[in-house]
């Protein structure tokens, strides 16, 4: 098992380094001048970064809400955490608020997606725990609202941002940057660590409440705090580059296919395949139609849908 | 019936129970459970056995009345101490994510820090499943799933089993295994065991019975006590025979 | 003089024209509150030191566009030579299409931008990321936002692009004549009174509407857009609207694709068939109408002039 992460983690240092230094434009590491010095650290490193902390980020929410709703098919966007933060994003876009200079976007992502948990949360709700069904249900009846209210107000408004608020929900990396990495990267850590400490009350939670119990945990708090984690990573995910489809469902899966479904290996694997993936399509996403660049999100979707498809006819990936 | 003893684990006195206000579903119910009993909980479907067994593992906590678990009330305990003294295996086992059969067995050791008596590969052995241990468990049979979870709680090692309905998907072959199993333990080990179901053939192997009825115990006693014509036509509400022969055999028309 | 828009932003006496003009904006420039003290009168002055130092010895060499109304002006101002990058949209001129790209108006590509190493870049309101601008700040990168949105604050926003690009002459050269052609089809009034409807694209339709340049062309031949609902500038159009409203002419933008004409006839088939009984239609008032006013740009005025001529 220990030589399997090993090479995850391998691969995933070579494709970061191969995502910094090729596009459509290569630049060789050792002979720089000085404008490839500037793109390196200025564009590319902290576009990489922002991506790396995305694809973990959902990677490991994936996974762990996959765990605590107890089905395969959840992924952190079903709980409406993501049209709730694309909706008051879009928000900032259209209304051309600046606030908090370049972070107000990512500011007003980061607050719809913490009130969208909330809500979720509270929905979800009952006799003094969640219930995976209905945090499910509320997080899919919430989303469909805040989506809807999301097309409203993009055809009735005039402005420019639109477009810009397009791209954003589709998942944009381009205008990555540093400022915005200190407070993700700080949610992302502290949101990956608190899963990975709890790994072993998942792995028990997804055998079921009682199960659970008799192995000596308490559900209801393990599954309010693995929650908790869920909403901020994916909270911050969404505030950094917009909505990544598909990373949050597949590479749970993937990952459980390589190493297993034991969630202390689970989490990081699917954290480190997640921020790997995320590297690749951003590269491919700026580079096939240079130098008009697709949001990353489109690249996740295209390749990950039909490898999704894939995966559900292989037998062992899910049950029937 | 409720005098205990230092040999006593589990205790109700007058424990009441019901969701919310609504229908009662355990009515004033009073039993004492001894140290190395293998007790069977028999009734129809809905009289009360399962929420017995979960209130008696803190799942469910009591309206009215007290539950020892040890002499201690069973909720007293942190959670990490009680599983290390109790385990239960509810009737239902929908699992939707593909661990291996390892995976779950091994999840047996969670209450612990040091390694136990037993070892995962040796649980697989006494539930006969160690070649699919690397299999993953979504695509076992019902029984074979049944199984694995037995292992999981052999592994576990408390010293009270709380098993509802364990031998629902299992064939006779290991249904007849996993009773054989549970009374190997109770002679080894000591081990406790509680189990609720419905099949009276089962029923004769139990040393003790309680016959529970819309959340009352209407009868407790050796198996030769219980399984008589009028109790259980009252208590699964059917027309039934019961005849025993000499050489020991009890034939049972339903 | 070269520095002259950064002085009197220094002291908050700003321009009082909001709308049409251009704001300046580099690493060194910011805005300043209108307070005196001796230390900021010093601070100005090593400031005009610094911008005389590097500004004004350098007038902007390399220029980027990030829309194709721009790369469009720059042409018709002359600066065509001094264009290094524009963006995958820009494809008039002719010679437009050969400058080296730099990605779509939305989604530019930072890196390269960067690696054409501009002197200036200049960005639209209308279509430009504000992050966008601030991430070239960030890379020291100096910008100019164009933030004219119609035809009447065309010809100001060219005068201050012009004093940003140390251009003035062209620029105003350029302003003076689209300010003449405006006069003189503003006095025709050729279409007073008249209901005029934009089709911008047939299905789903999709209309010219409030704060477009169609819409102040329509406005300055005297006519009225029944196109001018609700907020979009762009909206989508109910069919029964147009017979509600029954317009007296129905122009139907070609648009910019090649072939435009008979792409568009043939696309608007059906929807011409929808509305046969309204007026227009039937006395044949529909006319096909080049891009011209799909850009505020020098084509503005083509685009006005071609309207003009069907509603004599």
């Amino acid at each position: 098992m220990n030589w399997k992460i090993f090479l995850i983690t391998v691969t995933a240092i070579i494709i970061i380094t191969v995502a910094l230094f090729a596009g459509p434009r290569l630049i060789n590491p050792f002979v720089m001048n000085d404008t490839e010095k500037e793109i390196l650290l200025s564009i590319r490193l902290p576009r990489v970064i922002v991506s790396i902390l995305m694809g973990a980020a959902l990677g490991a929410s994936g996974a762990v809400l996959q765990g605590i709703l107890r089905n395969p098919l959840a992924d952190p966007y079903i709980l409406g955490i993501s049209s709730g933060a694309s909706l008051t994003a879009a928000m900032g876009i259209i209304s051309g608020i600046t606030l908090f200079g370049i972070v107000t976007i990512p500011v007003f992502a980061f607050a719809g997606a913490l009130c969208t948990g909330v809500f979720v949360g509270a929905m979800g709700w009952k006799r003094g725990g969640f219930w995976p069904d209905r945090l499910l249900l509320a997080g899919v009846g919430l989303g469909f609202l805040f989506s809807s209210i999301l097309m409203l107000i993009m055809s009735i408004s005039s402005t420019e941002g639109l477009r810009r608020a397009m791209l954003w929900i589709f998942g944009d990396l381009s205008l990555a940057d540093w400022s915005v990495i200190p407070y993700g990267s700080l949610f992302i850590a502290a949101g990956l660590s608190i899963s990975m400490l709890r790994a072993k009350s998942l792995n028990a939670l997804i055998l079921g409440d009682e199960l659970s119990h008799s192995l000596g945990f308490s559900p209801r708090k393990e599954r309010f705090i693995l929650f908790l984690c869920v909403s901020l990573m994916t909270a911050a995910s969404v505030s950094l580059g917009g909505m990544i489809g598909f990373i949050g469902l597949l590479i749970p899966h993937m990952a459980r296919f390589v190493t297993g479904s034991d969630n202390r290996i689970l989490i990081p694997v699917s954290a480190i395949g997640g921020g790997a993936i995320l590297c690749i399509a951003d590269l491919i996403g700026k580079s096939v139609l240079s130098p008009t660049e697709l949001p990353a999100g489109i690249i996740t979707a295209i390749i990950g849908a039909p490898y999704f498809l894939y995966l559900l006819r292989r037998k062992d990936v899910l049950s029937n | 019936m409720s005098s205990a003893t230092e040999n006593t684990i589990l205790e109700f006195r007058d424990v009441c129970f019901s969701y919310d206000n609504s229908r009662v579903l355990i009515d004033q119910i009073n039993l004492s459970v001894s140290n190395g009993e293998f007790i069977g909980l028999l009734g129809a479907n809905g009289s009360g056995k399962s929420t017995i067994l979960k209130l008696a593992s803190g799942i469910l906590k009591q309206a009215r009345g007290i539950i020892y678990l040890w002499g201690k009330p069973v909720h007293s305990y942190r959670n990490r101490d009680r599983a290390k003294l109790l385990s239960y295996l509810p009737q239902v086992l929908d699992i939707s994510i593909p661990f291996t059969v390892r995976e779950v067995v091994s999840m047996g050791l969670y209450p612990y820090d040091i390694m136990p008596p037993l070892s995962t590969d040796e649980a697989l052995e006494m539930v006969g499943l160690s070649v699919k241990a690397d299999s993953v468990i979504t695509n076992l049979s019902g029984g074979e799933r049944r199984r694995v979870y037995i292992a999981m709680t052999l592994l576990q090692g408390a010293g009270l089993v709380l098993l509802d309905e364990p031998l629902a998907n299992l064939d006779i072959r290991y249904q007849m295994e996993l009773l054989r199993l549970l009374k190997e333990l109770r002679a080894k080990r000591g081990i406790t065991t509680i189990m609720a179901l419905h099949d009276i053939n089962i029923a004769l192997q139990f040393d003790r019975l309680m016959v529970i009825k819309e959340g009352k115990i209407i009868g407790t006693g050796t198996s030769d006590e219980i399984v008589q014509q009028d109790l259980l036509k009252k208590a699964f509400d059917i027309d039934i025979e019961i005849k025993r022969e000499e050489t020991g055999g009890v034939y049972i028309k339903y | 003089m070269k520095a002259g828009v950064f002085i009197l932003d220094f002291y908050g006496k700003k321009e009082q024209d909001s709308k049409g003009a251009g704001y300046i904006n580099s690493m060194h420039g910011g805005r300043y509150p209108m307070k005196r003290s001796i230390i900021q009168v010093l601070v100005c002055f090593i400031f005009i030191l610094l911008i005389a130092d590097t500004a004004s010895a350098k007038s902007p060499e390399r220029i980027i566009s990030l829309a194709p109304s721009i790369t469009e002006i720059l042409f018709a101002a002359g600066l065509g030579d001094k264009i290094v990058g524009v963006t995958t949209f820009c494809d008039h001129p002719e010679e437009a299409k050969q400058k080296p790209k730099i990605g779509g108006m939305s989604n530019p590509s930072l890196e390269e931008v960067v690696l054409l190493k501009p002197d200036i870049v200049i960005m639209t309101t209308d279509g430009n990321p504000k992050e966008f601008e601030q991430k070239l700040h960030s890379l020291g990168i100096r910008t100019y936002v164009f933030e004219s949105l119609t035809i009447p604050e065309l010809p100001q926003g060219l005068k201050k692009m012009g004093e940003a690009l140390e251009e003035d002459e062209r620029f105003n050269s350029l302003a003076t004549k689209i300010d003449e052609t405006l006069n003189a089809v503003r006095s025709q009034g050729s279409a007073s009174g008249k209901k005029i409807l934009f089709i911008v694209w047939p299905e789903p339709l999709i209309v010219a509407g409030r704060q477009t340049a169609v819409d102040d062309a329509i406005g300055l031949l005297g006519g009225i857009n029944i196109g001018a609902i609700g907020q979009g500038r762009y909206p989508k159009y109910s069919i029964e609207e147009i017979f509600h409203r029954s317009p007296d002419i129905i122009f139907i933008g070609k648009g910019m694709v090649e072939e435009g004409d008979k792409n568009m006839r043939e696309l608007s088939k059906g929807l011409l068939e929808r509305i046969a009984h309204v007026s227009a239609v039937k006395k044949g008032k529909v006319f096909f109408v080049g891009d011209g006013l799909y850009r505020l740009g020098p084509r503005v005025v083509d685009g006005i002039q071609e309207l003009a001529g069907y509603l004599k």
